[in-house]
């Protein structure tokens, strides 16, 4: 066979040197610990992993593992890592990042991953991995630098555009890779335009939902693999949102994708225990949730019933976020002076919120770390207060602040504070773990929301169980939400990453519309209660159907034991 | 490597470069650092510089090396695992202090006799065989510098022999008639003859992963007439990924006086 052999001679010339100058020449020992560190460098085997050797600090899981070698040896190191949430799909993308530079065959790669992350994946790259990665911040570093972290905004923007284009990327990891589902994008032609050697996208929502977007991440990936666009429509589009040979298209999908389940993982995940908290509104509250719900039925209000609804939702929470909209609402309209400075006296009426008081004796009988969930902004700043005034200090958080100071929050929330006071999951990459405790102060009208937000503390990780608190307002819309839609989805028991899936494949994206949509449109409790069961019964249907699925396979696997 | 094998392998690396040892215990080590091994592993060239302009007495730092669960009761210390930067700092350094060498033989006399050793040629090398994947072989080749004899393995066999840096008592050397370029080429011959020999089905393989990507690509871009630019870019790409080449690297060697038997 014919192979290209190539000798490094660059010793040669060094060594002829010495011969005419007579040295300087080492001493035995120094010769004999070169030639060991060198054998202990050398890679024994095409297969296998060698990074868990480097990495001791790690403890891997399986599963983890188990991705890193399919990659590598089944893929060859280009593939879509769409494990589910909170499986560690950073850690596979680092373990196989390590294994390539080890064995020599990467140094130079970009990581292109949401601008919020950059600095998380450089930390975390250099501190877990001992991969000295670097952020990109001049434009300097994308020719200097080996590894680089960029955002993909940032580099496929010129002046970066053109040096990036120019690099002989040895791996590109790209995190968040759905964005790249619609092929008529900037981002979609700028990574198209990589020369990807190996490549690994990241992803934690499932792409077989509509029959474009695989086709297109695919084809980012391995141009070819699932056919030309014409072949594929031939071969696998029946209409425009479904498919037909939908098994071998699949297969094909799972040769370069890799998608590890929870349940499949087999690790033990801590309990969720839900308690749901019934809040009694006092007098001067319950008149001013009259008075709002009153406001429907005014016809200057019958173009205008969703900021009705979203009244509703705040008087549940606290007067102050109900305050504020109001006010913004007479700002904007002079005119509806009449009808709304009356409920604003009714908001001054109100002595004592119900639900802080609630919170202050859960905080104080949890006795431990606790982050509570609010909607609104006013809410956060009055129960810090609020909690404040009876010696509880808690430290807030938004989704607005910059990582380093969700980094600097999370840090005084670990060390220094009882309470976290959030107005929203916090996005990516935070973890909370070391908290056990989340309270629903409001329920956000979108299912997925809440599941990001247990999702903060359910992770691996967490070492005991954790306890969900939701509050419900009795006798008002909050309640009917939680009986309607929340309790009949089993949506707290159940497992997280499946809801996304369900949501994305009904197209549910904009539940939050839909359901405010039914609220707003019924003529009647009646047919609102007829909607929302059907809506929850479609979300039910679809679990209960992957539920079977599921047990069927353990069946199936557990026979061919016997 | 094991944590007391890299402890071992410190040790020994620090005292060969004459580093005083301040502390020695078997889960930590503290070295106080000569002036070349700072330069070498302590990143600070601008304290160096500053030093060489000043003529200022130079102050080299102390190194605390921690392997195993105790630390020092001082406190700090870097761990040291196989992963970390450190450790692969010092293996890549050992590359630059201990590449080239001479060594003779070292003979007892007692005749009074004059002995002639003779000249050998020893490299140690690296072969690495490289597709989308990569695996290492290393290897030592030894080639005496008047008849040309090769002798594999050369390096284990050195260690069986006692060496010294100056030629003992009543020796002479034998002047090569082969020339060290020479022997260096002969080798390479001799390398490249074996790795034909080999069992290369990983190259076919790696050919063949390389063909159906490539085929799958061409598929996808067989309607277009002109094939757009980052059709090219992936096809380099794919050559790249997949290619199988072989290089080899030499790791370090040197001359070798050794009496007519050494390696009979």
């Amino acid at each position: 066979m014919n192979l290209n052999i190539n000798f490094n001679r660059e010793w040669h010339d060094e060594f002829i040197k010495r011969m005419d100058d007579d040295g300087p020449w080492t001493k035995w020992e120094l010769y004999n610990l070169a030639l060991e560190a060198e054998k202990n460098l050398s890679i024994p085997d095409f297969l296998g992993l060698q990074a868990p050797g480097h990495l001791p600090q790690l403890t891997f899981l399986p599963h983890q593992l188990e991705v890193a070698k399919t990659v590598i040896e089944k893929m060859n190191g280009k593939a879509i890592l769409a494990d589910e949430v909170g499986l560690g799909k950073t850690i596979e993308a680092g373990l196989i990042l390590k294994e390539y530079m080890i064995r020599g065959l990467a140094k130079k790669v970009l990581i292109l991953v949401p601008a919020s992350l950059v600095l998380q994946w450089t930390g975390e790259l250099n501190s877990k991995f001992f991969i000295p990665a670097v952020a990109q911040k001049k434009s300097y570093v994308w020719e200097q630098c080996e590894v680089v972290v960029s955002s993909i905004d940032t580099a496929k923007r010129q002046p970066h555009r053109d040096i990036v284009l120019n690099q002989d990327y040895d791996i590109i990891v790209i995190d968040e890779a759905h964005k790249l589902k619609n092929k008529n994008t900037k981002n979609y032609e700028f990574v198209q335009h990589l020369k990807k050697k190996f490549c690994l996208l990241l992803t934690a929502t499932p792409v077989q939902n509509r029959v474009e977007e695989i086709f297109n991440l695919v084809s980012l990936l391995k141009p070819g693999h699932l056919g030309n666009q014409e072949n594929f429509d031939k071969d696998f589009r029946n209409d425009k949102h479904s498919l037909k040979n939908e098994e071998k298209l699949k297969q094909l999908v799972n040769k370069v994708m890799v998608r590890n389940r929870r349940e499949e993982t087999g690790l033990k995940w801590p309990k969720r225990f839900v308690k749901t908290i019934p809040i009694t509104l006092s007098e001067t509250e319950r008149n001013l949730y009259n008075s709002i719900s009153d406001l429907k039925e005014l016809p200057q209000f019958s173009r205008s019933k969703f900021s009705v609804l979203t009244l509703q939702r705040e008087v549940c929470s606290s007067r102050e976020a109900c305050f504020l909209t109001l006010k913004n609402m007479l700002q904007k309209d002079p005119y509806s002076e009449h009808t709304i400075v009356p409920v604003m006296k009714k908001v001054e009426e109100v002595t004592q919120n119900s639900k802080a008081m609630k919170t202050l004796e859960l905080v104080q009988s949890i006795n431990d770390k606790v982050i509570i969930f609010t909607e609104y902004r006013a809410t956060q700043l009055y129960l810090q207060w609020y909690l404040q005034q009876h010696g509880i200090s808690s430290v807030p958080f938004r989704g607005g602040f910059k990582r380093s100071k969700k980094d600097y929050m999370t840090h005084l929330f670990k060390n220094h504070a009882q309470v976290l006071i959030a107005t929203e999951a916090g996005g990516e990459g935070i973890n909370l773990q070391f908290c056990q405790h989340i309270i629903n102060y409001d329920l956000p009208w979108n299912p997925m929301r809440i599941e990001q937000r247990i999702g903060r503390i359910h992770r691996i990780g967490q070492k005991g169980d954790v306890h969900i608190y939701n509050f419900a307002t009795e006798n008002t819309i909050e309640e009917r939400i939680l009986n309607l839609l929340y309790n009949k989805i089993n949506l707290f028991e159940s497992v997280i990453g499946e809801l996304d899936e369900i949501l994305a494949k009904f197209e549910l994206k904009n539940i939050e519309t839909y359901i405010s949509d039914i609220m707003l449109n019924s003529e009647s409790e009646g047919e609102m209660k007829v909607k929302m069961d059907n809506l929850a019964s479609l979300i039910n249907l679809e679990g209960g159907i992957k539920k079977k699925g599921w047990e069927e396979h353990a069946a199936a696997r557990d026979s061919s034991f016997s | 490597m094991q944590q007391h094998e890299i402890h071992h392998f410190l040790e020994r690396y620090f005292e060969a470069n004459e580093c005083s040892v301040e502390a020695r215990h078997p889960s930590y080590m503290k070295i106080q650092l000569t002036v070349e091994l700072d330069k070498l592993l302590m990143n600070r060239p601008f304290y160096w510089h500053y030093l060489e302009k000043t003529g200022g007495v130079p102050n080299p730092m102390a190194l605390t090396l921690v392997t195993g669960q105790q630390t020092p009761q001082d406190g700090g210390g870097e761990f040291i695992h196989f992963g970390s930067p450190r450790l692969h700092q010092i293996f890549a350094s050992t590359k630059k202090l201990g590449s080239f060498i001479r060594m003779y033989e070292s003979i007892a006399q007692h005749t009074g006799q004059n002995i002639a050793l003779h000249p050998w040629l020893c490299v140690n090398m690296k072969t690495s065989y490289q597709c989308d994947r990569k695996k290492d072989r290393i290897s030592s080749y030894g080639i005496h510098l008047i008849t040309g004899r090769m002798v594999e393995s050369f390096h284990d066999k050195l260690t069986e022999l006692p060496l010294t840096r100056k030629i003992p008592d009543f020796c002479y050397t034998l002047s090569p008639f082969i020339r060290p370029l020479s022997g260096l080429k002969r080798m390479e011959a001799l390398v490249e003859q074996e790795i034909q020999q080999d069992d290369h089905s990983w190259a076919e393989d790696a050919r063949a992963r390389w063909r159906e990507d490539e085929e799958l690509l061409d598929r996808f871009y067989e309607d277009e007439e002109d094939k757009p630019e980052y059709y090219h870019v992936e096809k380099e790409a794919l050559r790249t990924q997949y290619e199988p080449k072989i290089n080899v690297d030499i790791i370090n060697g040197g001359l070798f006086y050794l009496s007519e038997t050494a390696m009979s």
